[in-house]
């Protein structure tokens, strides 16, 4: 089994991670352009769209986990469960945070009930409600299965809160809002483009990496444990 | 006008960065804190097993 | 079928019990009456306005209602290792589900039955004719909410702050039901026919059926628990 937390292979991932996340500051802030319609705000697009991205990958390593972990009850699958959440936490979180200062200039208001600020905040609410059941359960390992059941429900849920979200919103909406979804793909500038995938892939590698890390970290606290029961 | 947008700009990169700064910094203290933990635990079974030979 | 036939049996001794001793039934239906008082307190209820805040306060009502119903759903069971008995009977654990289930939405519709007329009463609706279509969605609401719930209330046994929990937990997962059942309520209560809210029906009965399902089957982790 390829040790995901060797100690080489970590060393390059963050070298690379390092590497995207500069070129990703470079690109984004100096080297493209700014948007025709919202100016230089657009420029937190580049951290708002990897962001969202990364929440939803996330979610669906939770999900993953989750699902291992009531298959074959390896610790290993739980451990990828509760990595992902609390990481899924920061990056949902950093992504509210983007898309309201984003809203800012662009509507006029910190917050409004459009459907992706909408859904993220949910998504949001479901991580930080799967946190708290695992901090609650007082057995370790109810606690690790009560998690998986709640990380696949909450997965499985997710399709249909996005519908009716979107539902909600687009009955209710006026369509001269600008939205992040209704941005004309095919008029960007290129240079937009790139650096969007440059800060995309900037966003994976950190993600993998914060996640190498802490499941390292959730390694050593089991070899604490053991240790401590002989 | 385009200096308040840089302003949120600044505002967005500053908190992001920042907040995952401040994540793995967090990460890195319990990391440290487990590393020692576990240096203390091998350093206490090695004295035991001195002991008993 | 053998799963119906547990389900049933489970589903008798729960409401012979509650029957007896009305425990979770009163409690539930004082608070939804509760809530309606509050609500004219809280809002400038005129009859103007009652109709289209109508769906959402009785879904408040409802949301609380059930909430308090779910945290006393396995209370017959704690005492003497009922639990670890059921479990160590031959019963299907999908059958123990489904009995649940099934037990928290009779006590939700029979709240219901009650504060649903209430409201109309005491806020001085102008037509009763939407009443029992409108009773059928929120029952479509019911088992979503009651299969969510009894899936939640089970892994949130052994947690502490549970009153708190499976409402922090519960809640943002019902955003399908609760959009759904307050849309086709709203376009009852406008116009007495679905017409446009059908796309939110189907929602709602497809979360129900997917999620009935998936309760049938992942129960046997839930309560392994």
């Amino acid at each position: 089994m390829p040790q995901v937390t060797g100690k080489k292979r970590k060393g390059i991932l963050g070298a690379a991670t390092l590497v995207f996340i500069i070129a990703g500051l470079y690109w984004g802030l100096i080297k493209a352009p700014p948007d025709a319609y919202q100016g230089d705000s657009q420029r937190i697009m580049y951290l708002h769209i990897p962001s969202i991205l990364t929440a939803y990958l996330s979610f669906f390593l939770v999900f993953l986990g989750s699902c291992l972990y009531l298959w074959k009850r390896e610790k290993r699958d739980d451990n990828l469960a509760h990595a992902a959440a609390e990481i899924g936490v920061l990056f949902t979180a950093l992504t509210i945070i983007e898309g309201s200062i984003w809203g800012r200039p662009t509507w006029g208001v910190w917050w409004t009930w459009d459907a992706r600020l909408t859904l993220t905040a949910i998504l949001l609410l479901i991580f930080i409600g799967y946190l708290m059941l695992r901090a609650l359960v007082e057995d370790e390992s109810r606690a690790a299965s009560s998690a998986a059941i709640l990380g696949i429900i909450g997965f499985l849920d997710i399709p249909l809160i996005h519908m009716s979200v979107y539902w909600w919103r687009t009955l209710h909406q006026p369509p001269s809002i600008l939205r992040p979804d209704k941005v004309p793909w095919e008029n960007i500038h290129p240079e937009l483009l790139t650096a969007l995938a440059i800060n995309f892939v900037a966003f994976v590698l950190l993600y993998f990496y914060l996640l190498s890390h802490r499941l390292r970290l959730s390694e050593m606290r089991e070899e604490i444990k053991a240790r401590r029961m002989n | 006008m385009t200096m308040a947008m840089w302003g949120y700009v600044i505002l967005a990169y500053g908190i992001v960065w920042g907040a995952i700064l401040l994540y793995a910094v967090a990460l890195k203290r319990r990391y440290r804190a487990a590393e020692h933990e576990l240096q203390r635990l091998s350093d206490a079974k090695e004295f035991q097993e001195h002991a008993k030979a | 079928m053998k799963l119906l036939r547990q389900t049933l049996l489970l589903l008798r001794k729960d409401l012979l019990l509650e029957l007896r001793r009305h425990e979770s039934l009163m409690t539930m239906f004082f608070f939804g009456a509760l809530l309606l008082f509050v609500f004219n307190f809280s809002f400038d209820l005129t009859p103007a306005r009652v109709s289209e805040l109508a769906p959402g306060l009785l879904w408040l009502a409802f949301l609380f209602t059930g909430t308090l119903g779910l945290t006393q759903l396995f209370e017959g069971e704690r005492g003497n290792h009922c639990l670890d008995a059921l479990l160590m009977s031959p019963i299907d654990r999908g059958a123990l589900f489904l009995a649940k289930t099934c037990f928290n939405i009779v006590l939700m519709g029979l709240v219901e039955l009650v504060v649903m007329p209430l409201f109309w009463i005491l806020f001085s609706l102008p037509s009763w004719q939407p009443l029992p279509a409108l009773f059928l969605i929120v029952f479509l609401g019911n088992v979503g909410f009651c299969v969510l719930g009894t899936i939640l209330a089970a892994v949130t046994l052994k947690a502490r702050a549970r009153e708190l929990l499976l409402p922090l937990v519960l809640f943002p997962l019902m955003v399908p039901v609760i959009l759904s059942t307050i849309r086709c309520m709203e376009a009852l209560l406008r116009s007495g026919e679905l017409g446009d809210a059908l796309p939110w029906l189907r929602l709602l009965i497809g979360f129900d059926v997917i999620f009935l399902t998936v309760g049938i089957l992942i129960f046997d982790w839930v309560v392994d628990v």
